[in-house]
């Protein structure tokens, strides 16, 4: 079996850093100055939300052409000098890694500027392609994908299909195949639910690269526990495939430690070290560490050659302002050269996933898509995609099916299974099954060879005397599993369907859905979109007197696209107001759903108020703050000197119509007393802590209705401030009953 | 790919804990004490809110043991409590919740931890329920098993509940519009229940069973019989005594009687029922019902036999189990009434579905967001439930109920009819209304701290309830307020003790 050895880091060679250089450049008469590398990659791609809002991306289609025309000339050998450097000046562990390159490789093309290698691969197969990709790095890839076009994008990557697949259990990603992993995700773990929707799943011959649920809850127990029903599932139906529970790496190791099936190891990367380590809680050492972990200890160590899968899309690091001052695609890039040091099975795309702060439209995210699946392949990736979408971006399922065409196209790997491509749990859209048949019967592909021998076996598929691959009579129909004895069992599946909620229904037409099934699908997507977009209307939210605030977004666009802005109040408000010293404020603020705050307000302000009252607490007017955001606690709770801001704020909907007035409750504990700050950072290991946390989530009819919530609030409120303390602090006072003098 | 939650961006929370832990199991158990078999059942599940109904419920649930039926030990009419002490300590040894040490015959200890049961019911029937008898289950069942399990003793309308749950819950929600009447047939009685969209609408029982007539195996030479097989006897003109062989004549008319009279119950016919015969044969006639055609479902021992016989597998030779149990399925399977859904609608659990239902069904999972100030007072068992009020009840029913509560001093329970249909405008108004009303009658009734006082209300609002009541927590500390729970037409209820914030409800003393 070919499994990697990795690399011993002090053995990659590096470059020293030296201080960055400007660039020029005259165009039609017009003079461009580019501060630097990174600010030429970033105008040398396509405007993207997440690189305007890093003042990164052209400003005009003709600073675009100088940035490329720039790239152009640059030579291979002068992108290896001059690394993209940390703020510090200083070459992040990341990049590090994306320097374990093939250098007797690179020393044949160092020579070459950018606009050479570019044509010089369009006229290449793939064999020469792969074995160029291996002698870049994450940055060259993307100064490389830069120059590309659309056409460019599909081409190259499709070359690359041969050889870019990995083997577990099963073989993904061979020519002629289009897999998918089948992604089961409840909003509370719960068992049958997943099953409901993996019997589902299998039923459309999906799941053939992986079964992977993202867990809701990620600790040791329920993790394991989640391990063994996925594994108990793939037994009993016999699905040649793999199972993932998507927890952190460090709950996974724990889990394999106990006997969990941990058969294939995730993580979310990022590309730069600050993101991966303050956010992800990950460094290349933990990764190299659960690798090898893996190699040894996989429940599929005798038979996989690959046992990592990778999840990246461009913005994460963007989002988290901790971009070392580089643009999206090439941080993207930079995830693949730390994926490719462990030789993944999966590495899957999510651009989409965040919102408009990093993709705004269907254009931006069909075209981030397509880069980052070549930038994968070209890296030696078994890239699979998941081009996806979330209600407050102005991405659409139009765009996405768009995207997902062309992906096929372009010889992706696989794409997801989500059922009708809602995903109950992260609120976010993805493709379905019916997608990846749809894109099956439209390019002529098939699943992974030995779950369609499988599938053939089970119904599901069929192979006429010519070899097509047509669905069988079983297609689609997730009762085949759902037996005793070859007899179906009504109540079983009765069961099963009663545990996952927005299911819809399983009739089809053909690869597709019915009409009614899909009529029911956009219906309820459709009130979710029309939550963000609802402006807050003050007079339906009850007659209790509140006074308004302004926020520093002006308007909904800029508050969907820039959440800084709604984590402050605007300096007008602020220069009016004066410290107030008391126990409690209550803010309102439409977040990301004005329904919510319609539904939830007029039935739980007043217990709540009732509640607080009953204790003789003083409270601030309640305050209305349109376009707010969760931190908007901090500017307002620092302006009024409250000890304990309590903010109600619409959450991101997402596709069931119930879920979409899903509201929830912040509680942000001003730590103001010198004693009180010192515990927080003490607990916290936080010395600059002046806040924390609790939050009361899912408040709506179908989760903890209002008129319930308004007590729990209350009583929550009455136990921070007994204990002075929010978040993990209060949780474990609480339980030693330490309640503060 | 990890992200942050929008409007959560780059803070560090901690999530309040308004609901259970993600696949948490806890235990079940089940324990069924009839006059002919003994059975016990003990199952694990999750505690998570249905998709369908929106209450809270169990789900993901494993059967982890599933004894085989004993016959009930008995010295002549006296239940054997030594050989049953024994037996339990045997089921809970082999399902694992106890351990292999307290298997000594005729032990009373226990070394069971009982802490891991969240809920479980024991149903006494026949002549098991009979007073003595019945009183020395119930103290054994509690000695070994502790008070998360209630005893239930001759209760036949809940057993007839409780069969149709085991056997037809899950096939009634699929069939989502189908009416279903499940039969389920012992040895002694029938129990009969009428259901739709899992909702059990009528039931009924009637001495209807396999073991009326107990004859040497392999003949039907009679060994002994009922005071129902002998008023048959009687009234078919057949002298026959101990010891002497039924031929098959009088055997067939004996069956034919069972099969009329179970007909009879499918189509509704109230006439058959008027004879003397009959009529002593039915000891709660379902009502009639307004449903044609139901599906007919079967269960209980004579279930099982006859979908073993249905599904093509051979019957065991003539009185094998010594009764009528072969015959009595055969029979049915050559009835056109009965026999029309035999092919077409399996229910679960047949033989074992009244300790199914026991062990699955029998009790019900509160919200998560309930009143209670005191959770130490829990268990409660064997509240009376005096009252079911709703806001527009007269004012002297309310005062009668509350004057009733305050006499009860181990406590009493109200249900509050009404608000789950309310809209939402007027909810808020209506609780604090409720809360008035409760507030004020409690207050003229002078009950004391330590008269629990429950309160059962389907809506989800007892926490914001029990707090408007109780002026947020401080004052009226025995009051209890318990939401999403459906209304059952009972006499008592047991509440068992708090966990993941949830406790468990059961009801008995069904009509």
């Amino acid at each position: 079996m070919a499994i990697k050895i990795l690399k011993d880091l002090k053995a990659i060679k590096l470059p020293k850093p030296s201080a960055p250089l400007p660039y020029f450049i005259t165009m039609h008469g017009r003079t461009f100055t580019f501060r630097d590398l990174k600010h030429v990659l970033g105008a040398a791609d396509i405007s993207k939300a997440g690189d305007r809002k890093a003042g990164l991306a052209a400003t005009d289609e003709i600073m675009r052409e100088a940035a490329r025309a720039v790239l152009s000339g640059l030579t291979l050998q002068h992108f290896f000098d001059n690394p993209l450097t940390n703020n510090q000046g200083q070459i992040d562990s990341v990049m590090w890694v994306n320097y374990d390159i093939d250098h007797a490789t690179f020393a044949t093309i160092a020579h070459l500027t950018f606009g050479e290698l570019k044509d010089d691969l369009l006229k290449s197969t793939g064999a020469h392609i792969r074995q160029i990709g291996v002698a870049l790095t994450g940055v060259m890839v993307a100064a490389l994908t830069k120059l590309l076009d659309v056409h460019e994008l599909v081409l190259l990557a499709k070359k690359l299909k041969t050889g870019a697949s990995a083997k577990a259990r099963t073989v993904v990603g061979l020519p002629g195949t289009l897999s998918s992993r089948l992604q089961p995700n409840h909003p509370t773990d719960n068992l049958s639910g997943m099953t409901m929707l993996l019997y589902t799943g299998l039923s459309m011959g999906s799941g053939d690269a992986i079964l992977g649920l993202n867990p809701a809850i990620d600790n040791v127990a329920n993790i394991s526990a989640t391990l063994h029903h996925l594994d108990k599932i793939r037994r009993e139906t016999g699905a040649p495939t793999q199972i993932c529970v998507l927890s952190h790496i460090k709950t996974q190791l724990a889990c394999l430690k106990d006997g969990a099936p941990v058969e294939i190891m995730f993580q979310s990367l990022a590309g730069t070290e600050r993101t991966l380590t303050d956010e992800f809680d990950v460094t290349v050492e933990l990764l190299d560490h659960a690798y090898k972990t893996m190699q040894t200890s996989s429940p599929l160590a005798e038979v996989a050659e690959n046992f990592m899968y990778f999840e990246t899309g461009q913005g994460s690091e963007l989002t988290y302002n901790k971009h070392e001052g580089m643009d999206m695609a090439t941080t993207e890039a930079l995830c693949y050269g730390l994926a490719r040091r462990y030789s993944p099975f999966m590495v899957n795309n999510v651009t989409g996933f965040i919102g408009p702060e990093t993709h705004l439209d269907n254009h931006e995210m069909i075209y981030s898509c397509l880069q980052d699946h070549f930038m994968g392949k070209l890296m030696g990736l078994a890239m699979g995609m998941a081009p996806c979408y979330t209600l407050h971006s102005q991405v659409t399922i139009e765009g996405q099916q768009m995207a997902t065409e062309l992906l096929t196209a372009a010889g992706a790997n696989f794409f997801m299974d989500v059922y009708l491509g809602t995903d109950r749990m992260l609120a976010y859209f993805d493709t379905s099954g019916h997608d990846d048949q749809t894109l099956r019967e439209t390019y002529n592909l098939r699943p992974a060879p030995e779950f369609l021998a499988w599938a053939i076996s089970r119904g599901i598929f069929i192979e006429d005397a010519d070899g097509n691959v047509q669905r069988g009579a079983n297609w689609g129909n997730p009762k085949i599993f759902c037996t005793a004895e070859g007899k179906f069992q009504e109540s079983e599946f009765q069961r099963l369907q009663e545990s996952v909620p927005a299911i819809y229904g399983f009739e089809n037409a053909g690869a597709r859905p019915s009409n009614r099934v899909a009529r029911l699908m956009k219906a309820n997507q459709a009130i979710g979109r029309e939550a963000i977009y609802a402006d807050l209307r003050p007079a339906e939210i009850g007659d209790i007197a509140l006074r308004e605030l302004h926020t520093a977004a002006n308007n909904k666009s800029e508050h969907l696209n820039d959440p800084a802005l709604g984590a402050m109040l605007a300096d007008s408000v602020l220069k009016t107001l004066k410290a107030e010293h008391n126990d409690v404020q209550i803010v309102i603020s439409d977040g990301l759903s004005a329904e919510a705050i319609h539904h939830n307000i007029p039935n739980l302000l007043p217990v709540l108020l009732d509640g607080l009252n009953s204790r003789k607490l003083n409270i601030g007017q309640p305050i209305l703050a349109l376009f707010g955001r969760v931190k908007l606690a901090e500017s307002i709770g620092d302006a009024l000197a409250a000890q304990l801001i309590v903010t109600l704020i619409g959450e991101r909907p997402g596709g069931d119509a119930l879920a979409s007035r899903s509201m929830s409750a912040y509680f942000a504990y001003r730590l103001n007393d010198k004693a009180t700050q010192k515990a927080a950072a003490d607990f916290s290991g936080n010395a600059e802590i002046h806040y924390e946390y609790s939050v009361l989530s899912n408040i709506y009819s179908g989760g903890l209705p209002s008129i319930e919530a308004g007590s729990v609030i209350a009583e929550k409120v009455f136990e921070i401030l007994q204990y002075k303390a929010a978040g993990n602090r209060l949780e474990n006072l609480m339980q030693h009953h330490l309640i503060p003098h | 790919m990890e992200a942050p939650v929008d409007s959560a961006a780059h803070v560090s929370i901690n999530a309040v804990s308004a609901c259970v832990k993600p696949n948490e199991r806890v235990h079940l158990l089940g324990l069924d004490f009839g006059s002919t078999t003994s059975s016990a059942l003990v199952a694990s599940a999750t505690l998570s809110r249905s998709s369908a109904s929106g209450r809270m419920e169990f789900s993901d649930t494993v059967i982890e043991f599933r004894s085989e039926p004993v016959f009930t030990p008995f010295i002549g009419q006296t239940i054997d409590i030594v050989k049953v002490t024994a037996l339990i300590h045997y089921w809970l040894q082999q399902s694992g919740l106890g351990v292999a040490s307290a298997l000594n015959i005729g032990s009373e200890t226990s070394h069971l931890n009982t802490s891991i049961i969240f809920s479980g019911g024991s149903i006494i029937t026949g002549l098991a329920a009979q007073a003595d008898n019945a009183a020395a289950l119930s103290k054994v069942i509690h000695l070994i098993v502790g008070d998360s399990v209630i005893a239930t003793a001759d209760d036949s309308c809940l057993e007839s509940w409780l069969a149709f749950m085991g056997s037809c819950s899950a096939l009634s929600r699929y069939h989502i519009d189908k009416p279903i009447l499940n039969l389920d047939i012992g040895g002694g009685t029938t129990n009969a229940a009428l259901g739709i969209n899992g909702d059990v609408l009528e039931t009924g029982c009637y001495f209807i069973g396999a073991r009326h007539f107990q004859f040497a195996v392999g003949s039907y030479q009679l060994l002994a019989v009922s005071n129902y097989g002998a008023a048959i006897l009687k009234d078919l003109k057949i002298k026959a005594t101990i010891g002497d062989t039924l031929n098959i004549n009088e055997c067939e008319k004996i069956i034919s009687f069972y099969i009329k009279a179970l007909e009879a119950i499918v189509l509704g016919n109230t006439e058959f029922f008027s004879s003397a015969l009959a009529q002593a044969h039915t000891q709660v006639a379902i009502q009639s019902y307004d449903y044609p055609e139901p599906t007919i479902t079967f269960s209980g021992g004579v279930g099982e036999l006859l979908y073993q016989h249905a599904a093509g597998g051979a019957l065991a030779s003539t009185t094998f189990f010594g009764d009528f149990g072969i015959d009595l399925a055969r029979a049915i399977a050559h009835s056109p009434i009965l026999s029309a859904n035999l092919n077409t609608e399996q229910p679960e659990n047949k033989g074992r579905a009244t300790v199914y239902g026991l062990t699955l069904h029998s009790t019900e999972v509160s919200g998560h967001t309930i009143f209670l100030p005191k959770p130490d007072c829990l268990p409660l068992r064997d509240l009376p439930i005096i009252a079911k009020l709703s806001l527009q009840s007269p004012n002297d029913q309310w005062q009668r109920a509350f004057s009733l509560a305050a006499k009860r001093e181990l406590g009493a329970c109200i249900q509050i009819m009404g608000f789950d249909a309310l809209n939402h405008d007027k909810l808020l108004d209506e609780t604090r209304a409720l809360a008035q009303k409760i507030k004020a009658h409690y207050s003229a009734n002078q009950m004391t701290n330590t008269q629990p006082l429950l309160i059962l209300i389907e809506a989800n609002i007892g926490k914001t309830l029990g707090n408007y009541i109780s002026d947020w927590g401080q004052c009226m500390q025995n009051m209890i307020v318990i939401d999403e729970v459906p209304l059952r037409n009972a006499h008592f209820v047991n509440i068992g003790r708090l966990h993941q914030q949830l406790v468990p409800v059961s009801f008995f003393g069904m009509h």
